[in-house]
């Protein structure tokens, strides 16, 4: 934080600081109207008709050292504090009592006399500490920025209207990150967050609604297409199968094949209807894995598909086995 | 069936009804457990559970001389086995005293003859409908300002649940011009698809 202060100019020369002639102040018993000259050296005021020194030890408020722009960066004394965290705590203007440095700050024992040295109020230390643990969930799986942002924006307002209080942090924490994903239109499920959180999925759903209600806000719904790019990635399929397991997702929920199913069954679903089509086969299990579906639920769902499978695939694929040939569960 | 014709008749089944009352007594449950018939001793949980057979219900009684009952199919076989149930009690040798009588919720179930589709219907109806696929796969729909909550399933069936039971019909009824018009939605699609 740098704390602003105003830099007076150099008494010696004639210039003086443009100030406005405050009417209690000092002024020179025979220049009334002259503008005091400020000489830094002695803090004096000098008028500069007639030389007469009006007043007395003024105090200088200048900087106490000079910055020059080679230094070192971390060096630069006049920036006091931590980094503000404005929006999200109480604001950081309390004072602490810092780490001791002679022998006289340590007891016999070797610890510091003064152990109370943050004072935070429990509300801010539940709110850092939460804080704290949605990065490391966010962490976990690569979140951006943003996403930690609006969640820690909404940890902050759920926790403040305290309709939730009785739950636990964390599993407010893990509702807000779901949330912050869905809102940021980069769903994840609610097993990815599970993966990361040790709550419960069944309190984060629980948690999820509350959240919803005492916002007063709605999130769209997922579609199958928010969850292709992860999942093909992360089972190394080419752009290709990509492509064609979107559309036929897409494809299969405008012709309501799959009525009541999941979104992201059906998106298990297309991806192995996708792959098995194509030079890149993948099992039920190996995308049951990755999108966190039973392989039941996958075969239930590509029966489905499997019925109308010639008009669900994009006109342009190029067939490694040929839609008659796909596997028949 | 055209669609956005007069009614057609909806088969509205009350599956539960739920009531609370009280005997006005405090209830000794050891010795329920061990002289009374069809009951079930929950010691943890510090309540006993009794079976009637006719009408169908289930009583769990605490010892303060709380009783909820489930199961019945009506509210009035709702009163009818609070009733059996505080008679029973009664002969066990407590001073029963029936009172507070509330019926606190009804179950009913009713289906379309037709089936929904669910996002589009969620879309519409925005604040009140509410449908997570990943934690349950029917749509919630919660009619305010009352106390009716409905869960829509995407076959047509529904389950409405209310502090009455005419009330939950006039809910149904209320709430099928919406699902009428997802009907004929869908119906033309499916023409279309085959």
């Amino acid at each position: 934080m740098i704390i602003r202060k105003r830099v007076k100019m150099a008494a010696m020369a004639a210039v003086s600081s443009p100030r406005p002639h405050p009417v209690t102040k000092i002024y020179c018993p025979s220049h009334p109207d002259a503008v005091l000259v400020e000489d830094y050296r002695a803090g004096d005021m000098i008028c500069p008709e007639c030389g007469l020194v009006v007043g007395d030890r003024m105090i200088d408020v200048g900087s106490e050292w000079r910055t020059f722009s080679n230094d070192h960066v971390g060096k630069d004394p006049s920036r006091v504090g931590d980094a503000q965290n404005p929006l999200l705590n109480g604001g950081d203007l309390s004072t602490v009592i810092g780490k001791g440095t002679g022998a006289a700050s340590f007891d016999e024992f070797g610890n510091s006399k003064y152990q109370n040295r943050r004072a935070m109020t429990s509300q801010d230390r539940a709110m850092l500490t939460a804080f704290r643990e949605i990065n490391t969930m966010a962490d976990r799986i690569n979140l951006p920025r943003n996403i930690v942002d609006r969640t820690n924006n909404l940890f902050k307002q759920v926790y403040e209207q305290r309709c939730l209080k009785g739950r636990s942090n964390d599993a407010i924490a893990s509702a807000c990150l779901y949330i912050a994903c869905r809102q940021e239109g980069v769903p994840r499920t609610f097993k990815e967050i599970c993966a990361v959180s040790r709550i419960s999925k069944k309190e984060i759903g629980r948690c999820f609604k509350l959240i919803l209600k005492a916002l007063e806000t709605s999130v769209d719904l997922i579609t199958t297409g928010d969850f292709m790019s992860r999942f093909c990635s992360n089972l190394g399929l080419p752009k290709a199968v990509q492509i064609a397991a979107t559309h036929i997702a897409r494809r299969a929920v405008d012709l309501d094949l799959v009525p009541g199913r999941s979104p992201i069954s059906v998106a298990a679903a297309a991806i192995y209807m996708a792959s098995q089509a194509s030079a890149d086969k993948r099992t039920q299990k190996e995308i049951g894995d990755i999108a966190g579906v039973a392989d039941v639920t996958i075969r239930q769902s590509y029966r489905l598909l499997y019925f109308k499978a010639a008009e669900l695939f994009p006109p342009d694929f190029k067939f490694d086995t040929p839609v008659d040939k796909l596997p028949q569960l | 069936m055209e669609a956005g014709s007069e009614p057609l008749p909806l088969d509205i089944l009350i599956t539960n009804v739920v009531c609370v009352f009280r005997v006005r007594c405090h209830l000794d449950l050891r010795h329920i457990a061990l002289k009374g018939a069809n009951v079930m001793y929950k010691r943890d949980e510090g309540k006993v559970v009794m079976k009637l057979r006719r009408p169908r219900v289930t009583a769990t009684i605490w010892s303060s001389g709380k009783i909820i009952s489930t199961g019945a199919t009506s509210e009035d076989e709702a009163k009818i086995g609070a009733r059996k149930c505080a008679r029973c009690l009664q002969k066990l040798g407590f001073q029963v005293r029936f009172g507070a009588f509330r019926v606190v919720n009804v179950l009913a179930v009713c289906s379309m003859p037709f089936e929904i589709r669910l996002p589009d219907f969620t879309k519409q109806q925005r604040p009140l409908a509410s449908y997570e696929p990943e934690l349950h796969p029917a749509v919630n729909f919660k009619i305010k300002p009352l106390t009716a909550s409905m869960q829509i399933f995407s076959t047509g069936s529904i389950t409405i649940t209310d502090t009455s039971g005419e009330q939950s019909t006039e809910r149904a009824e209320g709430a099928r011009p919406e699902m009428r018009r997802k009907k004929t939605e869908t119906t033309e699609l499916l023409a279309m698809a085959k």
